[in-house]
């Protein structure tokens, strides 16, 4: 350790393996905490209507649109180590071909502790639209509002805040002109 | 020219590189420890961050220049002898 290179080149050599530990350290702390989530969501109104599809103007669709109340605290889910919340609401079907279908209605990003309690009354954001074109003999659909909680460093952990009975997919009304 | 040489290279006897590994090893350490206690407690990960990367640029400010410190046991030389007679 005569020159000044060789006492860096030691110190960086160990303050990288201090560094890692520590990033490891942070990552398992993540499992230490626990939160309880309640979330309830009402669902006010569920409709499906017949569409022409995007882009083929030929092509019967079936849209359903949904219109929903949500509110959930999930104000305990932020501790040291979590970066940010992404909130979504999911509607869970099996659809007439026996597939299951779990489709985002809503989402929203939660960057801070304050902005965690949820209290939202909206439409659908993104298109409700099932893949064989039509909600005929859809299992009912349940309505979940997850989470998915994004940490600075470590695991991707997922939860559910609350969730719906199932609701009936109503019969396609024609489009109001 | 050689005033610039010795200034880079910083040299110091090894008495003071010792010291300087000892001071390096336990700092490094106890920073690590001590900076992640302190974000748990305090529930902030940028206090961590923050104390660990202060303790280092302190610890380097303590460690990387040569300082007095690390000179206190310089090197004895012997004294220089005749070039030496070559017996086979």
């Amino acid at each position: 350790m005569h020159s000044i290179y060789a006492r860096f080149n030691g110190l960086s050599a160990l303050w990288s393996t201090c560094i890692v530990a520590l990033l490891a350290a942070i990552a398992l702390s993540s499992f230490v905490f626990t939160a309880n989530t309640d979330g309830k969501i009402d669902v006010v109104s569920l409709k499906v209507f017949n569409t022409k599809a995007k882009r083929y103007p030929y092509k019967e669709s079936e849209l359903a649109f949904v219109k929903f109340n949500i509110t959930a605290d999930l104000r305990p889910l932020f501790h040291w180590n979590t970066k940010q919340l992404f909130v979504y609401l999911e509607a869970e079907y099996t659809n007439a071909q026996g597939v299951n279908n779990s489709v985002v209605l809503w989402d929203r990003i939660v960057r801070r502790k304050e902005d965690a309690y949820i209290s939202q009354s909206s439409r659908n954001k993104y298109k409700f639209r099932e893949l064989s074109e039509s909600f005929k003999n859809v299992s009912p659909a349940e309505f979940s509002l997850k989470y998915n909680v994004m940490p600075y460093v470590g695991v991707l952990t997922y939860g559910e805040a609350g969730r719906t009975t199932g609701f009936d997919m109503p019969e396609a009304l024609d489009a109001v002109s | 020219m050689t005033y610039l040489q010795d200034l880079v290279e910083g040299k110091i006897d090894f008495h003071g590189e010792k010291k300087a590994d000892d001071i390096v090893r336990i700092v490094l350490i106890s920073s690590t420890v001590f900076s992640f206690v302190l974000g748990f407690a305090l529930g902030s990960l940028r206090v961590t961050m923050g104390t660990f990367a202060l303790s280092t640029l302190v610890l380097s400010l303590v460690v990387l220049p040569p300082w007095p410190m690390y000179n206190k046991h310089p090197v004895k030389w012997l004294p220089a002898q005749e070039s030496p007679s070559k017996t086979k």
